[in-house]
């Protein structure tokens, strides 16, 4: 059985926005990733980042 | 020899002859893919043309990549399903539908009982059979676009023919509809088996990376299983007249059907126009297509409405299941195929918590990425860690599973 699909990661911080989308795209399968800002928490940004499958658009 | 002007005239005919057949391919597949765009506004998959022979537990291998399909999906409205692999018939209809009647399993699973409910007769008896309904689709046709197949129901161009009119607004009511499933964990353990069982033939349908030079391009295939359909016998067609916006545009179009011409005064079989009418199709042209038909039950002027019936329902829609075919022949987790295609389920999975990147994380990103160990890791989560992603691993709130992949992975290796 094959892995399943990365899931969409919420409280990302700006800072490890790359590190998340590079692991995401480990998977051959998602050919998207959209990336949502959320807030800014102390000084921080996060975002959610989401990876498809499909395009989204 | 051929003079300049017969060449002239030759070319231009040629010419005019490509262009009829390219505006009727258009007109055909516009036809499709109308008529599928108001199925797939009720949460289905349509089936075009429409048939009697679609069944939950048929599998169909389909080669375009995903994107590719839905591509195909929105350009047509609709999926060929042209590669039928096999028909599953797993056992589960009489648990799934424990106390109905005459519902069971082997022979006699849906939807034979109903389909075919006297040895002797051809005639189908639906009346047991789960019931569905669906709302009522509005449409345009127009007689000079390939009208024949403009809806896949023969009572439209009979009603544009008794309307007298090149084009027209109508809606289309799905009567007398049904459906019936199994539910998706019984295909799946079914489809699981006949994969296992036919690894063999699935492995020359492995997933392919594009080569370096370019020439060959990354494909995947499917195995779309199918696990419920809808099925309608009675079709009601209402056809209101545009002759406002038709008058201008009528030139070479057709004459129409004088048999009952209702919109001209002069006819005979319009003296009581205006006022709504009960008739059979005796008037009506025939014959018909196979298999239906159609009964005219109402006309003014400028409206009439038409029963079609099949003879036995057909299936209109379906929804089913995607399980990709991996290395080995091995399917992989279903893929709800609408979700898919509408790009409902683009995002994938439920979202997480990112916990930040702890240090077993932090050993595992720069590993994951050196020769074969993103390989290893694939294969050691679809055994040890209940096949989760590896960015869900790496980020997610998996801190056991992080140290056991270092422990059982990295260390041992270094």
């Amino acid at each position: 059985m094959a892995l399943q699909p990365p899931s969409p990661q919420s409280k990302v911080p700006r800072t490890d926005v790359s590190n998340v989308v590079d692991a995401m795209l480990l998977d051959s399968r998602v050919k998207w990733i959209g990336i949502v800002y959320e807030a800014t928490v102390g000084g921080v940004d996060t975002f959610t980042v989401n990876p498809y499958i499909v395009d989204p658009t | 020899m051929i003079s300049r002007a017969q060449f002239l005239l030759l070319a231009a005919g040629m010419l005019s002859g490509c262009a009829t057949q390219k505006m009727s391919g258009d007109q055909l597949a516009r036809v499709a893919k109308d008529w599928s765009l108001s199925i797939r506004a009720s949460q289905i998959i349509p089936v075009y043309p429409l048939t009697e022979d679609l069944q939950p537990g048929d599998v169909f291998l389909v080669q375009t990549p995903v994107e590719e399909q839905v591509k195909v999906y929105l350009a047509k409205g609709f999926l060929p399903l042209e590669n039928l692999v096999t028909r599953l018939s797993p056992a589960g209809y009489a648990r799934f539908y424990r106390g109905w009647p005459y519902v069971a399993d082997g022979d006699k699973a849906p939807p034979r009982p109903w389909q075919f409910p006297k040895d002797d007769s051809p005639d189908s008896d639906f009346s047991r059979a789960p019931l569905a309904a669906f709302p009522t689709y509005n449409f345009s046709v127009s007689r000079s676009g390939g009208l024949n197949v403009a809806i896949p129901v023969q009572s439209v161009p009979v009603g544009l023919n008794l309307l007298d009119s090149a084009s027209a607004n109508g809606t289309i009511t799905l009567k007398d509809a049904f459906t019936y499933a199994l539910p998706a964990r019984t295909m799946y353990d079914a489809i699981h088996q006949w994969c296992r069982d036919n690894a063999d033939y699935l492995r020359q349908y492995e997933p392919t990376e594009s080569t370096a030079d370019g020439k060959q391009a990354a494909n995947r295939f499917y195995l779309r299983v199918i696990n419920r359909v809808y099925l309608v016998k009675t079709v009601d067609v209402s056809l209101f007249s545009n002759r406002g916006f038709a008058l201008s545009g009528s030139a070479g179009v057709p004459q129409p059907v004088q048999l009952l011409n209702i919109a001209n005064a002069t006819s005979p079989a319009s003296k009581d126009a205006g006022a709504p009418v009960s008739a059979s199709n005796d008037a009506a042209p025939q014959p018909l297509a196979v298999g239906g038909t159609v009964k005219l039950a109402m006309a003014t002027s400028r409206s009439v409405s038409l029963v079609e019936t099949f003879r036995r329902p057909l299936v209109i829609g379906y929804l089913a299941s995607d399980y990709a075919i991996e290395a080995r022949g091995k399917c992989a987790a279903p893929i709800p195929t609408f979700s898919m295609l509408e790009g409902h389920g683009a995002a994938a999975g439920k979202t997480i918590e990112y916990l930040g990147c702890d240090e077993n994380c932090g050993r595992i990103r720069p590993w994951v990425k050196q020769g074969t160990n993103q390989q290893k890791l694939e294969t050691w989560l679809e055994k040890k860690g209940g096949a989760i992603a590896i960015a869900d691993l790496l980020t997610g709130d998996y801190a056991g599973l992080r140290q056991r992949v270092v422990a059982e992975l990295i260390e041992p290796s270094q």
